[in-house]
């Protein structure tokens, strides 16, 4: 077991002549026996980077070590890393079994029954036992998925990479897969790094979560840092579902001016604002934040409801300041009685509002958070 | 429904003309249907024809040859038939056969798995400078045999191998068949999940190990289309045999060739010989068929 360190990485592809940054300049250590996703829109450069921790791309520039050892410039089956794939990538022509035995088989100088003993380990460790003499086309997709898993974990190898293994599946087998990976990665405690799209295997699975977009690192952060205090307007509009709300204003000294509303900062507010942040700001709210109201008051707007989903125990409502273009959204109570054309007072707290500067999207000012909340809900004590 | 059943024949045939549907209610005959039978019907005696010509002649006495019309049989137990064509072509054969199997065999196989090989190379593994070595390999595809005869006897005079000239003939074909082999496999390799192999590197797996465990057992169905191909091909050329076989030892071509008499043309017994030697072409479809349908197919 070991820590990953990727040092000022840097993927330049040649697309013709022309260099094409597809990772840029990411820094990145993963623990001992951490679980780190990293996630990000699609051609954002998580599964480059993950290529090239695997071995399957050249680095650029920088350095990727394993423990104190670089291992950049070896050769994929020299690294002891596993890798599961988005595709499974099984042998087709190769039972179960056999598909497990071949990891062992080209890169150990195990016996043949030393190899059968890790293989019924693993396959045991999994419950897949009853599947070894199978080949992978009799198999659902779900059992695929798990056979890829066992053949990773088979080699007992220093880092596991997981290249979206899950999105294959359906809806519910994917989330019942997500706590079973989550549980056999905490049982086996090994280095693991996981890319995904989906911001809530981000959320759920990860120790850590390191978001990527345009090859750059955006954050990196326990999920909850990530949550309540993103870095930047990217990080707080990918991570949370629904999607943060973002409204453009101008701050007239303790006043946000938007469009179609003003918004009043508290005192205590204006005081957390970063200092030298221009005028030109986000006003950010996420939609769990926004609260149901039951008459004016400050910081408080009568709003027109567009769209209402039902979700169940919660609904999402999608709501219009009267005369403007565009909704924002908001999570409310599942029994709160909304419909379409309704007229519906909402408040933004103030203590639960993010600004970022419009022109760069950095975070000049981040929700409060009380001590005890700051220190339980970001996990900075973990 | 009274209309249908009171319809007499002259009106059916009417609505027949009129609409194809009507017909078929009216439990009459299908125009479309028929003139595709038909159609079938004559392309089918037009292409067996010249099959069947060849083996009621093969069955035939030279008088009963020029007796009787071409697509005529002689019935066994009648005068003109007989069975001593089938055993004097035999007979005249029985060596070239064995000298055809001498170089085809190792000539189909030696080209599929050399192609097979190349293939792998050019699609599957990384390395600078594929394309500029996979344009020759397309190329040679398209050379026609003609064009090299020349530099060809020319090459083997100045390197005669000493084992002889069917290994001379295994050879040049051979070396004839790589490209299109390497091209039927590549665009088979192509379709090979890249994500596996690279689990496979990952496993720690060399490049020559993938090819041995993952990659050749992928492949048998192309490896049936490719030796039925180079089989078929190398079994029935004539050209580089007739330059290239040892007099001593004549390919089957050649000695199917030489029973058009210099006088007489013993048309049964020519007849006889193309249908033995065709059969060990035969032979290898229905021994491979099945794979070669998946190949062509592009199954696993």
């Amino acid at each position: 077991m070991s820590s990953l360190t990727l040092d000022h990485v840097t993927k330049i592809y040649d697309d013709d002549g022309e260099d094409v940054v597809a990772v840029d300049d990411v820094s990145l250590e993963i623990r001992d026996g951490e679980f780190l996703v990293l996630v990000g829109p699609s051609g954002c450069g998580k599964s480059t980077t993950l290529r090239m921790v695997a071995g399957l791309e050249s680095v650029t520039s920088g350095e990727i070590r394993l423990g104190e050892t670089a291992i950049d410039d070896r050769k994929p089956q020299d690294r002891n890393i596993a890798m599961v794939f988005q595709s499974y990538a099984l042998y087709p022509h190769m039972t179960v079994r056999e598909n497990m035995r071949f990891g062992l088989e080209e890169s150990t100088d195990l016996g043949d029954d030393g190899i059968d003993d890790r293989v019924e380990d693993s396959a045991g460790l999994l419950g897949i036992t009853e599947l070894l003499e199978r080949r992978p086309e009799e198999l659902s997709g779900g059992q695929q998925q798990r056979v890829a898993l066992g053949r990773a974990i088979v080699r007992d190898p220093e880092v596991f990479l997981m290249d979206e293994p899950l999105s294959n599946l359906d809806a519910k087998l994917r989330s019942q897969m997500r706590t079973e990976l989550q549980r056999l990665q905490e049982d086996l405690d090994v280095t693991t790094m996981y890319v995904t799209h989906d911001q809530t295997e981000a959320m759920t699975m990860g120790d850590r979560i390191a978001i990527l977009d345009g090859g750059r690192l955006q954050q990196v952060g326990t999920p909850l840092e990530c949550y309540h205090e993103p870095a930047n307007q990217f990080v707080a509009g990918f991570i949370g579902e629904p999607s943060m709300n973002f409204f453009p204003v101008e701050r007239d000294g303790d006043v946000l001016r938007g469009d179609g509303f003003d918004y009043p900062l508290p005192p205590e507010v204006v005081d957390r604002i970063a200092a030298g942040a221009g005028d030109d700001l986000t006003l950010s709210v996420r939609p769990e934040a926004i609260a149901v109201a039951d008459g004016p008051g400050e910081r408080r707007f009568e709003t027109t409801v567009d769209v209402v989903e039902p979700m169940g125990d919660e609904n999402n409502v999608y709501l219009q300041f009267p005369g403007i273009d565009g909704t924002f959204v908001a999570v409310v109570d599942g029994y709160e009685r909304v419909e379409r054309g309704d007229t519906v007072t909402v408040e933004f707290p103030a203590d639960r509002i993010h600004l970022f500067d419009r022109a760069t999207g950095e975070a000049v000012l981040d929700r409060s958070l009380t001590r005890e909340t700051a220190e339980t809900e970001t996990g900075r004590t973990i | 429904m009274s209309t249908d059943t009171d319809a007499d024949p002259e009106t059916t045939s009417a609505a027949t003309s009129r609409q194809g549907d009507g017909a078929r209610t009216g439990g009459g005959i299908d125009l479309k249907r028929v003139s595709l039978y038909a159609v079938v019907a004559v392309m089918a005696a037009f292409y067996l024809a010249p099959l069947w010509t060849g083996l009621v002649t093969a069955f035939k006495t030279q008088d009963a040859f020029f007796g009787t019309t071409p697509l005529a049989p002689a019935l066994p137990g009648t005068e003109g038939f007989t069975v001593r064509p089938w055993l004097e072509a035999w007979a005249a054969l029985l060596p070239g056969i064995v000298n055809s199997l001498w170089f085809t065999v190792p000539a189909a196989v030696l080209s599929a798995l050399l192609g097979s090989l190349a293939a792998y190379g050019l699609t599957n593994v990384d390395w600078r400078g594929q394309v500029a070595l996979l344009v020759p390999f397309v190329a040679g595809v398209f050379i026609p045999y003609q064009s090299v005869l020349v530099p060809l006897t020319q090459f083997w005079n100045w390197f005669p191998l000493p084992v002889g000239g069917l290994a001379e003939l295994a050879i040049t074909h051979v070396a004839y068949g790589v490209p299109i082999c390497t091209v039927l496999f590549r665009g088979y390799y192509l379709t090979l999940d890249e994500e596996m192999l690279e689990a496979a590197r990952l496993d720690g797996a060399s490049i020559y190990r993938i090819y041995l465990r993952i990659v050749l057992p992928l492949s048998k169905p192309m490896f049936a289309v490719a030796l039925i191909y180079q089989f078929t091909n190398i079994w029935n050329d004539l050209l580089f045999a007739l330059v290239l076989a040892p007099p001593n030892a004549p390919p089957v071509t050649i000695a199917l060739n030489q029973f058009k008499g210099s006088m007489v043309n013993q048309y049964n017994l020519q007849m006889a010989g193309a249908f033995i030697a065709a059969l060990p072409t035969l032979i290898i479809y229905v021994l491979f068929g099945e794979q070669f349908a998946r190949g062509v197919a592009g199954e696993t």
